[in-house]
């Protein structure tokens, strides 16, 4: 199990006081964020990406992190979210093999689609064509990594002739994937063609809906024949606020929520708290809240947290890292690990990937012999055989 | 035959909530008459005011929300009835119909009710509610019901406002009957049990086999599947491979 924080890197006013921090000393805190999760023994760091206001942070995470990897020993490092749709798959594919070789093999990526209209069209591309940039640039990234001399073509972008990434992946293993995605299917079913990993941000929305999306991956990803359904790589996020004592959370945290980017001056503390896995109070109740999610998504890989939005002061923010990582995050290792059945993966290093990759063991795409997906190919063009024989 | 009122009524005993009920026992009458029996049920906007405006904000539907939606799906016949405000639907009784699923109401049949203070108000239904409902696919019959304060007052205005519930809860029926391509069978009885049960595995035994009983096909009630369960699409079952969707 890997626990660590993601940040969306927002500017945001200060509500209580009225100050906002300058973009410059939002990117020095969101490193002396990253340094301090290391510090306190957290497992990962997370980045989104977003190229409009008040996101200002992650406009370019592949240097965030290099940064980042350059200052820490043993902290993973990942995206939440690259936007696949929007980021051409040639870069994200140099880029990220390039941090890969500098943090010696600490880099994973989530893709995401990124859902502002706007932002589209100054990367020369349409939302309406979301999820088709999702398929096929994802599809491209992935052979990018995989094959050499590459010659592709498609609909999105320049033909590619005889290309090869530089460098090379680390260990000739590209760094693990995971799909992200809030509502889409066709997000849950990527990931699962691919044996990739499937990440929900499980912020916005109820555990209901949540645990559908992670329910149609995993049972896909068993059709595709990667494993069983509860081998499935599942990450969730989640989002605390924290004091010793929990009224002293809530009155603390409230006026932040009331005027957060996305969900303020929509419904109270209150509801959000038990409409979405929204908690704020004792690091008690965060960990209940947090061990109560394998009720519904099964024994999974990877835990983020958001805590560092919505104008809290750096000051609270690191407090907050010291909650998670004195009373929070040991409590979880030790739950999270009880019962959990020997056959279920932990959530992938590098190691583990160089492992599987000189094992033979690496996923194939769509399904190997032996899956449901490949008997159901083999019947379809059997099918099809006929059909060409009648005639 | 479910008959379901999607009404806003913005305090207690309001005159809109007293024209739906109007509006759904007519109908009720009109579907009984024919032998079918009619189940009646209520939703009332005014309680999910504060989640719709929370969903518009966050994109998340409450509990009650969710309910609500699922009980415009499962309903065989709508009827919709909304206050008037400076001729126009008050805005939560549209809003309802803008946050709802594109599917849920597709194939449905519909009527619009509206109250107001004068008869000026009378098209406001009509020109506003009617092209987001044909929108969401859902098949407006061509009366509606308007009343205001004179209908109410009067007994000629109430006379008319009869005749004009009446007239508009009988095409609901009558739509909703030949929508569900289900005629009434010789004992003059119908149950959506049944219907369902004829449009399973032995429909074709069921309609082929029994001339003059029920006259059941798949074909015969366009929509009817489709809209059934707006979730579907995490049916691990039903969705687009990924091999399809990377063939563009």
């Amino acid at each position: 199990m890997e626990l660590g924080i993601f940040t969306i890197g927002d500017v945001t006013t200060d509500p209580t006081n009225g100050t906002t921090v300058s973009e410059h000393q939002r990117i020095k805190n969101t490193v002396e964020l990253a340094k301090k999760a290391e510090e306190v023994g957290l497992d990962v760091f997370a980045t989104g990406q977003h190229h409009n206001p008040p996101f200002v942070a992650p406009a370019n995470p592949p240097i965030l992190l290099a940064n980042i990897a350059a200052q820490t020993q043993t902290l993973r490092l990942s995206t939440a979210t690259t936007l696949i749709t929007t980021t051409d798959p040639v870069r994200i594919a140099e880029d990220y093999s390039y941090a890969q070789h500098l943090s010696e093999g600490r880099i994973s990526l989530i893709m995401g689609r990124g859902n502002t209209g706007p932002v589209y069209p100054w990367f020369g591309k349409d939302i309406r064509s979301g999820i088709p940039l999702a398929v096929e640039n994802y599809n491209l990234l992935y052979r990018l990594w995989r094959e050499r001399n590459l010659d592709w073509e498609g609909r999105f972008r320049t033909p590619l002739g005889g290309f090869t990434v530089t460098p090379w992946p680390l260990d000739d293993v590209p760094p693990f994937v995971w799909h992200g995605s809030i509502r889409s299917p066709e997000i849950a079913e990527q990931a699962a063609y691919y044996g990739d990993g499937f990440f929900h941000n499980n912020i916005f929305w109820p555990t209901s809906h949540t645990a559908r999306m992670v329910q149609l991956y995993r049972q896909r990803y068993e059709y595709y024949g990667h494993g069983a359904a509860r081998q499935a790589i599942v990450g969730l996020g989640g989002q605390v606020f924290m004091r010793k004592n929990s009224q002293d959370a809530v009155r603390e945290f409230r006026p932040y929520f009331d005027n957060a980017p996305v969900y303020g001056h929509g419904p109270s503390l209150e509801d959000f708290s038990t409409q979405t896995p929204l908690t704020v109070g004792s690091p008690q109740q965060v960990i209940e809240r947090t061990l109560s999610f394998r009720e519904w998504a099964g024994d999974y890989q990877r835990q983020l947290f958001l805590i560092d939005h919505a104008g809290l002061p750096q000051k609270t923010v690191l407090e907050q890292l010291d909650l998670l990582g004195e009373e929070v995050i040991p409590v979880l290792r030790k739950e999270f690990a009880k019962n959990r059945p020997a056959d279920v993966p932990d959530a992938p290093t590098h190691e583990s990937l160089v492992a599987r990759h000189r094992a033979g063991r690496d996923p194939i795409p769509g399904g190997g012999e032996g899956s449901r997906a490949h008997a159901d190919r083999l019947a379809r063009e059997a099918e099809a055989e006929t059909g060409v024989n009648r005639k | 035959m479910k008959i379901l009122s999607v009404t806003t009524s913005l305090s207690e005993d309001s005159s809109t909530l007293k024209l739906a009920d109007r509006i759904l026992s007519a109908a009720a009458a009109a579907g009984e008459e024919q032998g079918w029996t009619v189940e009646t049920d209520h939703v009332n906007i005014r309680t999910l005011t504060t989640s719709l405006t929370d969903m518009t904000l966050t994109g998340f539907r409450s509990e009650e929300l969710e309910e609500a939606f699922a009980k415009v799906a499962e309903a065989d016949a709508i009827v919709t009835v909304t206050p008037v405000y400076k001729v126009a639907p008050v805005g939560v009784h549209t809003l309802f119909w803008q946050l709802i699923d594109d599917k849920a109401l597709a194939g449905t049949p519909v009527l619009i009710g509206a109250t107001g203070g004068t008869p000026r108000h009378s098209l406001a239904a009509d020109s506003m509610l009617r092209p987001v409902l044909s929108y969401l696919k859902g098949l407006v019959v061509p009366t509606s019901v308007f009343a205001a304060t004179d209908d109410w007052g009067s007994a000629e205005g109430g006379r008319s406002l009869g005749g004009r519930i009446r007239q508009a809860a009988e095409e609901l029926v009558a739509l909703t009957v030949s929508m569900r391509g289900l005629a009434v069978t010789e004992a003059g009885h119908a149950s959506d049990a049944e219907a369902d049960h004829a449009t399973g595995a032995e429909a074709g035994h069921a309609t082929g086999a029994e001339a003059g009983g029920f006259s059941v096909t798949e074909a015969g009630r366009p929509g009817a599947r489709s809209r059934r369960g707006v979730d579907d699409e995490f049916d691990p079952e039903l969705i687009t491979p990924f091999a399809q969707l990377l063939q563009g």
